[in-house]
This record gives C-alpha cells, structure tokens and sequence, in this order.
C-alpha cells in the first residue's frame, strides 16, 4: 500500500489508473514530478493511498490496546504491527470483530487478509464506511 | 462475520510476518487446527515427483521437556499399575466387531447383511459422509500409537517394554483398533459407500501421519489425549444417537459402544494429568497453554482422497452442521477440562504459570462468544461431491 511521502500534489491526466469519484480531503495522489526530458507519460502510473483519518487510526489503537491488555505508555502507533504488538489468531480474530462493532461495518476474508498494520486496519475501516455510506 | 480462520502457524519469509489469518467459516471446528500445505492440487503432472499427500507446515519442535522430568514419570510407574491400568477392559470382557455385524458362520448372514443394507437405505449421505470421515480417523490409529511412541519417559522402547505406561499404550491401541475395523466393516456391507475411495483416503492418512505439536512431552501429550478422547467421545455419542433417531438400533450400538471406550480412555488420560497438576501445578498449567494456544489440531485434519484438496474443511463443515462435532463443542471440552482439573483454584504458580491460568480459564468464552457471532453472520453455503459417497453432494 503506498503511502503518503509529502509530495506536492501533481495530477497528471494522461496516465492515471485512478478513479477519482470522490476525492475525500484525505486522499493524497503521489505523482513522480517529470524529469525535462524525455520520459513518457504514458508510463507513468500513479499511486494513490487513501489514508484514515487520524481519529480513525486512534479508535483502533484503543481496541487493540484493550484486546492486548497493553500498558498505557507501550507504543501503538500506525506502524505498529499486530503480530509485534503480541497478538495471536484468536486475538486477531477479536481485534477485528471489536472494529467491526465499533464503526458498524462487516469484514471480508479478503481483506482481512491484508490487514498487517493498524494504519491498515483504519485505511480498510474508512473505506467500509465510504462504502456503507455510498 | 464472514472472515475465514485458519491459524496459520507457517514460518516462511515469503509470508508476510503477519496476516490475519483466513478463518474458515466458524461453523467448522477448522477454527482450531493447525494449518495444512497442499503440495500438489491435481493429478500428477511431473513423474519425477509423485503427488504428496498434504503435510504439517509448522516447524516441528522436538523434545521440549527438560530431562530430568523424565523422572517424574519414571517415579509414577506403580501408581499408573494401580490407577490407570485398572481403566483398561480385560480382552475377555471386551465386545469386538463380530458381535454387532452379520455373522458370516450363522445360516442367517445372507439375511442380516440384507437386514443391515435396508437399514442403511434409509440413512442420508450427509451422516455418511461423517461416519466415513470418523472411521477413516480410526483406522490411522498406527499414527496414533507412534505419537504416544514419541514421547519422553513413556514411551515403549522395544514393542513389548512392561512399564505400565508401555503396557497401557499397546492395551489402549488394541482397544482402539476394534473401533476402526468395526466401522470398516460396517460401511463395506451397507452398500452406500465408495470403499475404495475411503481405503484411498486412509492409505493416504496414515502415509501423512500427524503432528499434534506435543514435542516429545508427556505434560503437552496427554492433556492433548484428554481432549481428544473427550472430542471423540463426544462425537461418537452424537452419530449413535443420530442413528437411533434414524431408525438405525444396530448402527447406534455400533457408534454407542465405540463412544463408551472413548469414555474410558478420556477419565484415564485425564487422571494423569489431574496427577500431573498434582505434582508439578505450575509445568502442567504452563503446558495446558501452550496446547490451547497452539490450539488441539485434529488427528486426521490431514486426510485426502486423491481429488479433495479442502477435504478436511468439507468433512468438518458436515460434521459442524450435523451437530455431530461443533466449534461449541471444542469450547464445552476446553471447560470441562478447566473444572476437571479445577485449574481456577491451583494457587503458588509463578508469574508465568498465573498468565497461563488466566488464559486457560478465560479462553472459553471467547471462544463461545466468537462461534455465536459467526453463526449470526454465516452465509448460505454450498453444496459439495465427496468421493466417499460417489460424488454426490452434501450441503455444507
């Protein structure tokens, strides 16, 4: 999943794999700025990473501190990965149905799958609620 | 939710080091099992590597109890003489196949093998598919003795050793060996099964084998026998009642007397362990963890039949919506477990052996509270061929 690197947001409509429907103030598009020469728009793709909304990202840091019984001042940030943070399966399994609670959305297998970060759990959750919303 | 578990336990740089696991859909006791690799998905292609039966993916730890416990179980020889032995049945008191199928010397076979055939008309496949799937779990019974083989300061070490422990092993497998040739015997005459695709699929069992994650150690084996005597015990007492409703009296008996045996073996297995928690509360606890959370796999959750690479997850899905095995089972077990051997109450554990009693006391109920969402959720499944039953189909 890219992530947002700060750059300046530079939309090139040549070559876009994007969908722009909606364009949340969330969403950053990272574009690669053109070199003068030479190289092709055409193969340019960019990369686009919906990234949640910072309360977002905290919700599902209090859920998994509590599901990991973790103490106040250990670390859970975006970054933090579940399995580092000590969750097992059945762990895992919980943290996700406590989200799915919590914002009122149903999870598929096929994204669960994905879900390594908490960044990545909020990013799906947002994107649910999108969904849900739509 | 519709999420799929399965716990995957591999150790690969090529997965990423975490992944939610896919649950299987928590009507399946799969929850609990250790993931399976299939290492080929069809008939062979390449000659120069013929088609492996599915094998365990996790690493295989060996040996985890420090040595000189082997002493314990030394030192416990005349107490199993006199406490475990006294569980197993004289061979003279035993029933054996013979005495619940047709008899072959009697003038009367030709008409109780018609007699059993009629009975068996009237059973639907979804009860044989897991009728198949239990008889097929019982005749790897090899596998089953060589785990008990596997572990430290009791296992037999010639074949014929005369430690009780060695004497209970071989008198337990001998017990257990009816179990399979009964049923096998009983699904040969009955007609409504492909046998030769369940002789296939046991072929292939046994040639997998099994590892239950045990590592050698007598405290993770037997509480892993308690479980699983108590799992089948469960579980044969379901199909003979099934059998009675379906008007089935013989078939009942059959499954009936099996489940009894299964009875037995569990209060044996479970009083080495309640002894064991006796005297080593803080070790024993510990390994009730560690098998909890390495979760109890089941013993033939590697069986194949040449065609069904999920046929496992297929038989487990059957069996949960029969009601014969189900995910709430595993939880009543995991309970009865933790009141047996009345682990809320052992008190002196280190910091470690109180984290593990914790889990093991509070791990139920998750458990149960997982299941009950899944069931809320669960989606219409499909209908699926087993080979065991000439392809035709089963709803999951």
């Amino acid at each position: 999943m890219a992530s947002s690197t700060g750059l300046s947001l530079k939309f090139s409509p040549l070559s876009t794999s994007f969908k722009q429907n909606k364009v949340r103030g969330i969403c950053n598009v990272n574009s690669v700025s053109l070199p003068s020469r030479g190289m092709r728009l055409g193969s340019l793709r960019l990369r686009v990473s919906c990234a949640a909304k910072p309360e977002t990202v905290d919700k599902v840091c209090s859920i998994v501190r509590k599901q990991l019984a973790l103490p106040k001042d250990s670390p859970v940030t975006g970054e933090s990965k579940f399995s580092a943070l000590g969750a097992d399966s059945l762990d895992t399994v919980e943290i996700v149905m406590g989200l799915e609670e919590e914002f009122g959305i149903s999870v598929e297998e096929e994204s669960a799958q994905h879900i390594l970060t908490v960044q990545d759990a909020a990013d799906l959750i947002e994107k649910l609620v999108e969904q849900k919303s739509a | 939710m519709s999420l799929k578990f399965n716990p995957i336990t591999y150790q690969s740089h090529k997965l990423p080091s975490f992944a939610l696991p896919p649950m299987a859909n928590l009507r399946s006791p799969k929850f609990f099992m250790a993931s399976t690799l299939r290492s080929g998905y069809k008939e062979v292609d390449n000659p120069k590597k013929p088609f492996m039966p599915p094998r365990e993916v996790h690493v295989q730890v060996t040996h985890s109890m420090p040595p000189q416990k082997i002493e314990i179980f030394k030192s416990l020889e005349d107490w199993a003489e006199n406490n475990i032995l006294t569980y197993l049945k004289p061979v003279e008191k035993c029933w054996q196949p013979h005495d619940f199928l047709p008899d072959p010397a009697s003038d009367g076979f030709y008409e109780q093998v018609k007699e059993l055939r009629e009975r068996a008309k009237e059973i639907p496949d979804d009860y044989f598919v897991v009728l198949v799937g239990d008889m097929i779990t019982e005749e790897a019974l090899p596998t089953y003795q060589t785990m008990l083989n596997t572990l430290d300061g009791v296992l037999d070490e010639t074949g014929a050793s005369l430690t009780s422990w060695a004497i209970w092993t071989r008198a337990w497998t001998a017990e257990e060996n009816r179990h399979g040739d009964l049923l096998n015997k009983y699904l040969y005459l009955s007609g409504r099964v492909d046998m030769r695709q369940i002789e296939k699929t046991v072929q292939y069992l046994i040639g997998s084998g099994m590892d239950p994650r045990t590592e050698n150690n007598p405290y993770l084996g037997f509480i892993y026998t308690s479980f699983q005597e108590r799992a089948t015990f469960i579980s044969h007492g379901n199909t003979a009642r099934h059998a009675k409703e379906l008007g089935d009296i013989k078939l009942a008996q059959i499954c009936g007397n099996i489940a009894s045996d299964e009875k037995r073996h569990e209060t044996a297995y479970t009083k080495i362990v309640e002894k064991l928690f006796e005297i080593d509360p803080d070790g024993t606890v510990l390994a009730f963890a560690d098998m909890m959370r390495k979760k109890i796999s089941m013993p033939a959750h590697l069986m194949y039949d040449g065609r069904d690479d999920n046929l496992f997850d297929n038989f487990s899905a059957v069996a949960q919506k029969l009601g014969v095995y189900t995910a709430r089972d595993y939880a009543d077990i995991l309970e009865f477990l933790v009141n047996k051997w009345r682990v809320m109450e052992i008190t002196g554990l280190s910091a470690e052996g109180r984290k593990a009693q914790d889990y093991v006391c509070g791990l139920a109920p998750r458990i149960r509270r997982l299941e009950e969402r899944a069931q809320g959720r669960a989606k219409q499944a499909p209908k699926v061929p087993f080979s065991w039953i000439f392809d035709r189909e089963v709803q999951l």
